[in-house]
């Protein structure tokens, strides 16, 4: 029995361990930890509800928006502001636009090196790589000569000793299987993503003001402006730039990710029955419709349970609990119970080995993250939760897309439930939301047209108007998965908030009763060819698109290490 | 490369995190006080990675404000160009591992490099969980204030005092 341990998982945010054994080439068990505790609740207590979400957007530098409306929706919902159809609108574009550019960068940017070997595609032939490219897409950036000149750019990277993103893998690793053609495709397509995913950004600045960090989040709805007539407000020249940017965007996806996650699949097919974890999936639901009240969601909310496809189940959020059994908290009550987020506890008690160490207490606490149980069930949330959630309910272009997709590889629809299935879905979604966009836009433009102009309820903005005591809870899909915040208002100042991350549901550890969380699950009987290059390891937690907040970014000036893979 | 800026001056960092977010809280304090002059841009870039690829896309010179660790004392004044900041902002853990190094990785590979990097910053001493720096890293904050105000000066962007001093959300929650 080997005794692996990948710590940090790298290109990922945060830190997070993974203790593995592995048995006979295969994973027999896995416990996944943060070895980073993060307690914004902590930070929150007694400020103003209506500032929160400017600190909830600092919990995680990829995840900005998706903190910041988690927040804004809870104190709406504990408050009764109620949010006019075009804050709804700006909401949805911006929710989908960091759908769009995250699923692609994470794709190319964190997982394609998981399955791309970069140091095979300087061995692979540009004429061969152009008749691939062009087999498999209409993109025009695919002669020989611009292949050509890919790999020479490459080499030039590689000779001057800068691998800099290539720097800290396991080139050459029997687990990768494409021609080397296929990798120089896929390397070429990393460098465009980049490219285009720069250029898309754009899209926070047109929808959400000053840049990087979105200031235009408001309790209430929004504070960017619309107005046809005014050069300081959403326009219809806005409308014009929204229209062209999706356009550019629905391209991509559909003329280079698309083609190029389905190519990359067909080779690894057998990933298709590995990693399917917990098997239960959980969706808030998301996008919700501008009109009304109580809003229905573009992407469906429900819960599945033991990969039965046939029934999804409403989400009941009374039913989810936080148990710290495995966490490095204490709860007043004891620790064997779970509590509800609205009765949540976060006080900090590390039992763990002092660092450096070699081996977390596996038997008992061992990590910083709680374990969040729906009706004491683990759930995976993301992607691959929404988009079964929505196939299962029969959404029709989810259905069409996943069918699609399925026809295209020759598996059925068991096969979702995996790594691939994981990677696959969220290629999909990315289709189905980019194409979804442009409706929102339009929908935006007709307000305006029809001289709605309305983007705000501050109806409710002054404390004075609120309850002494007030709760609330604010569902949002994140492209990571579910994200939940509650906030307890008490006296127009924050009494209790508590946050329930996807990477929380995800990552998190076993509960009282010893089940396992998703990642942990996924992990056993993933095959692992060489212990100290757990390459397959990295696959299928990279599949969930990790994303650990909050670390503590320190430079170093005397140190330069990253790699941190050991074999104990 | 495009060049509409001819100095970034970008604060990095996590402000939740105690000194690890003095570079953000710099330059939210210089934006207060301080009028930016034409092609100088002042950029609270948090913990961002990628999201900052279009602002050094579009940056002739980049001065990063940082916390940055090493043998000297909390609130010392810190210093580091050229070759030297890739290796030094290797280990930032930031936006899924993206963080400092490889968004000038990526710059590279892309061939938008700034022509010009720079690294300024304070040695922290607690970064732990909470909001606020700690009292030697407050007492050094002047002097990265003054070190880069004389990096602009030295670039030819004379930064002038506001006749008032403004109001900036950031460095207000912050404080």
């Amino acid at each position: 029995m080997t005794h692996i341990v990948v710590d940090p998982i790298t290109r990922i945010e945060g830190h997070l361990r993974i203790e593995a054994e592995v048995d006979g080439g295969v994973l027999r068990d896995a416990w996944s930890s943060s070895t980073m505790f993060r307690g914004i609740e902590i930070i929150l207590q007694g400020r103003d509800p209506r500032d929160a979400w400017v600190f909830t957007q600092r919990i995680c530098g990829v995840c900005t928006t998706v903190h910041a409306l988690a927040s804004v929706l809870a104190v709406e919902n504990a408050i009764g502001a109620e949010p006019p159809p075009n804050a709804r609108l700006l909401r949805n574009l911006i929710t989908a636009a960091q759908f769009v550019q995250d699923h692609v960068v994470h794709f190319y940017q964190l997982h394609a090196l998981d399955w791309v070997d970069v140091v095979s595609a300087l061995s692979g032939d540009p004429a061969k790589t152009s008749k691939l490219a062009q087999s498999i897409s209409d993109w025009p950036l695919s002669s020989e000569k611009y292949f050509s000149a890919v790999r020479d750019r490459l080499k030039g990277f590689v000779s001057g000793g800068r691998l800099g993103p290539f720097a800290n893998a396991y080139w050459g690793h029997p687990a990768y299987r494409l021609p080397p053609e296929a990798n120089l495709l896929a390397v070429a397509h990393y460098l465009e993503a980049l490219e285009w995913q720069r250029k898309f950004i754009r899209i926070h600045a047109l929808l959400g003001g000053k840049n990087p960090h979105l200031q235009s989040y408001l309790v209430g709805g929004m504070a960017t402006p619309i107005d046809p007539n005014s050069e300081n407000a959403i326009n219809i020249g806005t409308i014009a730039a929204l229209h062209e940017i999706i356009a550019d965007a629905r391209t991509f996806v559909n003329q280079v990710y698309i083609p190029d996650l389905l190519a990359i699949a067909s080779f690894y097919k057998e990933w298709a029955s590995i990693g399917a974890g917990v098997g239960n999936y959980m969706s808030y639901g998301e996008f919700p419709d501008a009109g009304g009240p109580n809003p229905l969601p573009y992407l469906p909310s429900g819960i599945i349970l033991q990969r039965d496809l046939a029934h999804v189940h409403p989400v009941d959020p009374g039913q989810i609990s936080e148990f710290v059994t495995h966490s490095w908290y204490e709860y007043k009550e004891g620790n064997e119970r779970g509590l509800h987020p609205f009765a949540g506890e976060t006080h900090p008690t590390y039992t763990g080995p002092k660092p450096p160490y070699d081996r977390l207490h596996t038997d008992g606490k061992y990590s910083w993250l709680k374990a969040p149980r729906y009706s004491d069930k683990p759930m995976e949330v993301g992607p691959l939760a929404r988009m079964l959630v929505a196939y299962a309910k029969g959404h029709p272009q989810v259905k069409k897309a996943v069918n699609g997709a399925l026809a295209a590889l020759g598996v059925g629809p068991a096969a979702l439930f995996s790594t691939l299935g994981r990677t696959a879905a969220r290629g999909i979604e990315t289709q189905i939301i980019v194409d979804k966009m442009s409706d929102w836009v339009d929908a935006l433009a007709n307000n305006m047209a029809q001289g709605d102009l309305r983007i705000n309820d501050n109806t409710k903005w002054d404390p004075s108007t609120w309850p002494a005591e007030c709760m609330g809870a604010g569902f949002h899909e994140a492209p990571r998965g579910a994200l939940g915040h509650w906030v307890h208002i008490k006296n127009g100042a924050i009494g209790n908030y508590q946050c329930v991350v996807p990477s929380t549901w995800n990552a998190g550890p076993r509960d009282a009763r010893g089940n396992r969380g998703p990642y942990e699950a996924a992990l056993v009987g993933t095959p692992v060819a060489i212990a100290d290059q757990p390459l397959e390891i990295l696959r299928t937690v990279h599949s969930f698109d990790p994303c650990l907040a909050c670390g503590v970014h320190v430079v170093d000036a005397n140190k330069n290490e990253i790699v941190l893979v050991r074999a104990v | 490369m495009t060049v509409e800026i001819d100095l970034l001056i970008l604060g990095l960092g996590n402000v939740l995190c105690g000194d690890d977010g003095l570079g953000v809280m710099a330059v939210h304090q210089l934006e207060e006080r301080y009028d930016t002059p034409h092609g100088v841009r002042i950029v609270d870039g948090g913990t961002l990675g990628l999201a900052l690829l279009p602002l050094l896309h579009e940056a002739r010179v980049v001065l990063m404000i940082d916390a940055i660790r090493c043998e000297d004392a909390p609130g010392a004044v810190v210093r580091l160009e050229g070759a030297d900041v890739s290796p030094a902002v290797r280990e930032r853990l930031s936006p899924h591992d993206i963080g400092v190094a490889d968004l000038l990785d990526a710059a590279e590979l892309l061939g938008c490099s700034p022509t010009k990097i720079m690294l300024l910053g304070l040695v922290p001493d607690r970064m732990d969980l909470g909001i606020g720096l700690s009292p030697g890293v407050e007492a050094g904050m002047p002097a990265l204030i003054d070190s880069i105000l004389g990096e602009a000066a030295a670039l030819g962007h004379v930064l002038r005092l506001k006749p008032q001093r403004g109001v900036s959300d950031g460095a207000r929650l912050w404080a």
